[in-house]
């Protein structure tokens, strides 16, 4: 193969993998705090995207002219919608689940998240049809011989790395990441110790939801596309690379983005068949590494007591 | 307490319901109907009838079972000329059958399985090669595409058997998805077109013709699929039932409900999920593989995440570990969105929060399973 | 002096840099009930999960009946005779009292696929006589208790819950039986209670030796024929209880802290 070819995809690799890795941290940060799945995480992202481009079409209404000035405006919009959105369903919908079965919970996120993708469907105009998402970052591009190098995309790259050290400090360097942390350790020793459960839970699933959000607008840039759907898929994605990362571990879910990128990416390169088998390819490989180790490729953080 | 009177009485009136429900065309009736149905369930638990009735069915079940099934034929005898109402009544059935499978893995065993509409699906494109491609007999076909489920089933049970709670739960949501995109990429199998099946004939009996009663009268050739799938339902429910009633059923419980302490017991876990995990992907498959020969026509889009999660909904609404209660949940969640036409477009999200708020306030489903009965009734 | 029924030899239980238990040494006699003492942490629970199953030894052997337990699976482990009580308990809450003692009955019972869905008038006979067993075992420990056979096991008190964990262990009739902590939570006047209902058991049921880790030092003199103390995962002690009372490494390790 072409090596601009090669590099192609994996730049192709590389871009959706930093976007899988920030679903999948949204999906670990909850998973830290509460010991729950928040399968509903994907579809908050798709409620993310629409806040944007419904913010899109209230400041062009305004006559905002400025492409930057713009993108802030429906980035703070989205980040700003999701965080309320993630701290409501914490509060009314997970926190009064404390207690049950967590197959309970995944099970509820599961229907919340079909709740969520049916009323963006339903209720955004013309829901259910895919939407155009405006170009607001600089076009062109360089070429060296078969490889394209987008502006925006290196744009978008760099935006998603800085989202994702930004997090990783704020969780590791932060008095507030250092509660979230101990609430992630032990939640009834973090009480006893004066934290307050409740705000820190409520504010880690506001941080998620805004990730997922932030995820939501750059998917959206970079295929100039949306649509109500988007977030079952980026979801599952996301799930499945917390997930063989080892959940409750940010690491690990920035592995399994990255990884499952690369699944993708090797599955649309490598196999003989099509290229449209990537998908079954990634998910494939996904079971039986599953099967390979059962609790992820970094170790759940417990075990059962006897 | 026990009487059969109230064990009749019910059957009866679900049975009077069930035909006025499906006569009803103007949507004004329906949701007249449908309001009556509500405020008949709170008044009967409010004056303790749902009670009742419950020891009514603990205390006399064999005969109840019989009478439910014929309540069932005499429903279906009812809209003998009606396709479209025979086509609702086969499915509410054949989905009966599969939510009984994937109540025997989740609701008694504990393994979850969000890809039932996968291992319903593997179960009607296993018919619809073969009914194309050879001379299998349809019968025949029924039973093959039960195994061809279970045994594509079986590939997954390394992981699910390797792995437990969100773990489990991701590897069958992915295989869901796997299965759905194969589909749709796989030109052999119709890709997103799917594909065609001819219909049914079993010992020389043609499905898919109308059966001349007189001159001009007929019975809709739709008929023929209920008895099927009513036959089938009945064998799943039996086999449910004989499966919960015995030592078996208790080692499916005893796996759910703490597996390091029954392996200190001597249970097998692995062999018991596994039992549990073939059997109902097997009824999944029998299930999809009638569905497609009555319909004549699969595609991708039948099989989605979606429906699977509709499958789940159905276990959860009527009572996890109930098949009394799927019954009813079946035939609630699948007949409402074509009846009353305003909600088809909203079901799902209709379901999702249904489904949700009993998650958060009843938990056990609205028809809760009772104590295991070894044998109920005194009879064996 | 007949043969011990379980000889541990070196047994040692290692999670990462955490050693549970050290290199332990550790016979049991048919018929005796031996106490198993020591501070929290000390490694009896642990004992009990590699015994039974639960987890797998690092090193050292425990033979019982010919086998090395360390090699065996929880289920052989049961198979060859040995069951337990959990010291938090863990009954099947939402199933019926019998149901629970059919889990401990297990070994007992016809779990093939033909007999169970199709042989229904055999798996009756077999039902109905462990209605009987199940009931009169539970009726020398409560008989009030064995009235409620059919009702679920979270609608009864805390102490019965505790006898129907015990009669769960002894309806197979095991050779040896685990007891973890079985008077945790109950007051003095049910422990009593309890302990002389195990004392009635032992005595109808020769050969059946008990390990019973227990707090209650009044307790362990009254009903145990030997006890053990450990410490740091190693047995620092053993013999009857007024030979290890005296023992000054006891006394500093354990008695000393009271």
């Amino acid at each position: 193969m072409d090596i601009g070819l090669a590099g192609q995809y994996v730049l192709n690799g590389l871009m959706l993998g930093i976007i899988y890795a920030m679903v999948a941290v949204g999906f670990t940060l909850f998973f830290g705090v509460l010991d729950i799945i928040k399968f509903s995480h994907g579809d908050v992202l798709t409620v993310g995207a629409f806040t944007a481009l419904a913010a899109y079409a209230g400041v062009t209404a305004l006559g905002l002219q400025s492409p930057w000035l713009i993108l802030g405006v429906i980035a703070l919009a989205a980040i700003a919608g999701t965080a309320v959105l993630g701290a409501l369903i914490a509060r009314f919908l997970i926190m009064p689940m404390r207690g049950a079965p967590p197959i309970n919970v995944l099970l509820l996120t599961l229907m919340l998240g079909t709740a969520l993708r049916e009323s963006v469907r339903l209720f955004y105009p013309n829901g259910s049809n895919p939407k155009m998402f405006p170009r607001l970052l600089p076009g062109g591009a360089a070429n060296f011989g078969r490889f394209t190098l987008r502006y925006d995309s290196v744009l978008i790259f760099v935006a998603g790395v800085a989202v994702i050290v930004g997090v990783s400090l704020l969780i590791n360097r932060s008095k507030l990441g250092l509660a979230i942390r101990a609430v992630a350790q032990d939640a009834e020793t973090a009480r006893v110790m004066g934290i307050d459960l409740e705000a820190v839970v409520l504010f880690t699933f506001a941080l998620g939801s805004a990730l997922a959000a932030l995820a939501g607008v750059m998917n959206g840039m970079y295929y100039s596309e949306i649509n109500f759907n988007m977030g079952l898929l980026l979801g599952l994605i996301g799930f499945s690379a917390a997930i063989i990362g080892g959940l409750g571990n940010i690491y690990g879910a920035i592995l399994g983005g990255f990884l499952f990128a690369a699944l993708q990416t090797i599955g649309a390169v490598l196999l003989p068949v099509s290229s449209a088998y990537k998908d079954v390819f990634a998910f494939a490989a996904v079971i039986v590494l599953m099967a390979w180790r059962p609790t992820g490729l970094i170790a759940e953080k417990s075990s059962e007591r006897v | 307490m026990g009487a059969l009177r109230w064990g009749v009485g019910s059957v009866a009136t679900v049975a009077v319901y069930a035909a006025l429900f499906l006569y009803a065309e103007a949507q004004s009736v329906v949701i007249g109907l449908l309001v009556g149905a509500v405020v008949a369930m709170v008044m009967a638990s409010r004056f303790d009838v749902l009670a009742r009735v419950g020891e009514s069915f603990a205390r006399h079940e064999r005969a109840l079972d019989r009478l439910t099934f014929a309540a069932c034929i005499a429903v279906a005898a009812l809209f003998h000329d009606q396709h479209f109402v025979l086509l609702m009544l086969a499915t509410v059935l054949l989905y009966f059958v599969a939510c009984i499978g994937l109540n025997l893995q989740f609701g008694h065993t504990g393994v979850v399985n969000f890809a039932g509409a996968a291992f319903f699906g593997v179960g009607a494109y296993a018919a619809a090669v073969l009914s194309q491609h050879t001379p299998v007999p349809h019968l025949a076909i029924i039973v093959i595409a039960g195994a061809v489920a279970a045994v594509i089933g079986s590939v997954l049970i390394i992981p699910v058997l390797r792995t437990r709670g969100h773990y489990a739960a991701m590897v069958t949501i992915a295989f869901g998805v796997l299965f759905k995109t194969f589909l749709e990429v796989n030109d052999t199998l119709g890709g997103p077109q799917g594909l065609k099946l001819p219909g049914m004939s079993v010992f020389g009996i043609p499905f898919n013709a109308n059966i001349a009663l007189s001159d001009d009268a007929e019975i809709s050739f739709y008929m023929h699929y209920v008895v099927l799938a009513l036959l089938l339902a009945a064998g799943a429910y039996s086999l449910s039932r004989r499966i919960e009633r015995s030592w078996i059923g208790l080692n499916l419980d005893a796996v759910r409900l703490d597996e390091t302490a029954c392996a200190t017991f001597g249970i097998d876990v692995a062999r018991w999920k596994i039992v549990a995990y073939t059997i109902g992907n097997a009824l999944c498959g029998i299930a999809g593989a009638v569905y497609a020969m009555m319909t004549g026509f699969i595609a991708p889009n039948n099989f989605t995440f979606g429906d699977s999660l509709i499958m789940v909904s159905i276990i959860l609404l009527g009572g996890v570990g109930n098949p009394r209660g799927v019954m009813i949940a079946a035939a609630v969640v699948l007949l409402l969105p074509e009846k009353l036409q305003m909600i088809q477009e909203y079901r799902f999200l209709l379901y999702a929060v249904l489904v949700m708020a009993v998650l958060l306030f009843r938990p056990e489903g609205l028809l809760p399973r009772r104590l295991r009965a070894y044998f109920p009734g005194g009879t064996s | 002096m007949t043969a011990p029924l379980l000889v541990c030899r070196g047994l040692t239980m290692r999670f990462g840099g955490l050693t549970a238990l050290d290199a332990l040494d550790l016979d049991v006699l048919p018929g005796e009930i031996l106490g198993l003492i020591g501070p929290n942490g000390s490694g009896k629970t642990t004992f009990f999960n590699v015994v039974t199953g639960v987890y797998a030894a690092t090193a050292g052997s425990a033979v019982f009946a010919g086998a090395d337990l360390t090699r065996l699976t929880a289920q052989a482990i049961y198979r060859a005779g040995i069951t337990r009580t959990f010291q938090r308990s863990r009954l099947a809450l939402p199933l019926s009292i019998f149901d629970n003692l059919m889990i401990g009955n297990h070994r007992r019972l016809d779990h093939g696929l033909a007999f169970n869905l199709f042989r229904r008038v055999a798996l009756k006979a077999q039902y109905e006589s462990a209605v009987d067993e199940a009931r009169t075992l539970l009726a020398t420990f409560s008989v009030p208790l064995a009235t409620r056979l059919f009702e679920p096991a979270s609608a009864v008190t805390m102490i019965d819950r505790r006898r129907i964990e015990i009669c769960r262990a002894l309806i197979s009739r095991p050779k040896l039986l685990l007891l973890d902590e079985p008077s945790a939570g109950m007051t003095h006047e049910e422990t009593r209670e309890l302990m002389d209902d195990i004392l009635l058991v032992r005595g109808r049921m020769p050969g059946l030796g008990i390990i019973l880790i227990e707090h209650e030092m009044n307790v362990i003199e009254r009903v145990t024929d030997r006890c053990a103390v450990f410490n740091y995962g190693k047995r620092i002690a053993a013999g009857t209880y007024a030979e290890v009372a005296a023992d000054r490494d006891v006394q500093q390790a354990y008695l000393g802290q009271e």
